[in-house]
């Protein structure tokens, strides 16, 4: 499993966002609520999911917010 | 408002429902399998069942007292930790609307320590503490026959805790007799049960990868973000898994459109930080069930 080139396949497919390796789970954060918004796209989905297998990740995950710094990055606040 | 299958799955039931009479005599069909339950359980002098009101022992739990009434049939709840208040509130609830004897008694996995640790045959250890006391209740009671409501479709799915039931004899008439759990609820659906259209419910401990102690703590954390999430109006399948710090939220494919939308993201955070999360994630793949198994063992 490749953090890194986990996330440099993703930027390569126009998806901005850092990778945190737990075991087999990636855990995507983008930077804002918009990039979160794109996930809604099934393709894309799928796409994220093709990438993350193909780099050892069985199980990815889209990080929402973090409690110590992303909530301004929410809509609503 | 109370969880319902997507779209998807309810045309599988009408299907399964629809099946039973395009192709009589072609197949064993749903109705048929239901007559030869009413055979399997009129041969037993009586009947006592582990019951959490789920979608299958619901359902057995209704023909079993059709056939044996009051006298020779008896549903017994084995409360948990491990599963939800609200598990238990449906179940006496679905209970008292059928007419259905039941017995809740205490059951303390939460106590042995091969259980706590979670390993990857959790279940063994949880359902050998469920069996060992439904014995002990048979046995004081003169109950003949201990069944659980297991379907054919779990015989193909990793369940070490079937080894505990084939231990302590009890039996399983809708896997031996073949029932699929869309059958299931479609025959539930004829008889009125509500439980047709639920989603499976397994316990919390599930949530919880293998290897990362399972603590009462833990448990209510799973349980406070789901029911807060179901509160937001999340009908159908849903899952928080516990990742420590992070929550992994699994919706039904179908919905992460809406649930992913910026609009919405707001509301989903929120309930699921109350429910004492740092991080929230939604998983990308939507609901599967065993997740976890892929994932093997995890720190927390």
């Amino acid at each position: 499993m490749s953090a890194p080139s986990f996330a440099a396949a993703l930027a390569a497919h126009g998806v901005d966002a850092r990778v945190e390796a737990r075991d087999a789970l990636a855990i995507i954060t983008v930077p804002n609520a918009d990039a979160a918004d794109r996930m809604r796209d099934a393709d894309l989905r799928r796409t994220v999911v093709a990438l993350a297998a193909q780099h050892g990740f069985k199980t990815v995950a889209i990080e929402l917010a973090r409690a110590t710094d992303d909530r301004a990055a929410l809509p609503g606040d | 408002m109370e969880p319902v299958l997507t779209e998807a799955a309810r045309a599988d039931v009408a299907t399964a429902a629809d099946s039973s009479a395009v192709s009589p005599g072609t197949t064993t069909t749903a109705h048929e399998k239901e007559q030869s339950l009413v055979a399997w359980l009129a041969a037993r002098p009586s009947v006592i069942l582990g019951f959490s009101g789920g979608v299958d022992s619901a359902y057995l739990a209704c023909v079993a007292l059709d056939v044996l009434g009051t006298a020779r049939f008896l549903a017994v709840i084995g409360r948990s930790p491990s599963y939800p208040d609200a598990q238990w509130d449906a179940a006496r609830a679905l209970a008292a609307q059928f007419g259905i004897p039941v017995l809740e008694v205490d059951t303390h996995e939460m106590l042995d320590p091969n259980y706590v640790a979670n390993p990857s045959n959790r279940c063994y250890f949880c359902k050998t503490e469920l069996w060992s006391v439904l014995r002990a209740v048979a046995d004081e009671r003169g109950f003949h026959t201990i069944v659980d409501g297991s379907n054919a479709d779990d015989t193909h799915d990793w369940r070490p805790g079937r080894q505990a039931a084939r231990e302590h004899a009890v039996e399983s008439p809708l896997a031996e007799l073949g029932f699929t759990k869309e059958e299931i609820r479609a025959l539930s659906r004829t008889r009125g049960l509500p439980t047709w259209s639920q989603p499976s419910s397994p316990c919390l401990s599930s949530r919880l990868p293998y290897g990362s102690a399972v603590t009462i703590e833990r448990l209510e954390q799973v349980e406070r973000a789901e029911r807060a999430l179901r509160a937001l109006g999340i009908a159908g399948d849903l899952r928080v898994r516990h990742h420590g710090d992070l929550a992994r939220v699994e919706l039904a494919a179908g919905s992460l459109d809406t649930w992913l939308a910026a609009a919405n993201l707001r509301s989903l955070v929120r309930a699921v930080r109350g429910a004492g999360f740092d991080r929230v994630s939604v998983d990308l793949k939507g609901f599967r069930s065993g997740s976890l198994n892929v994932l093997g063992a995890a720190g927390a």
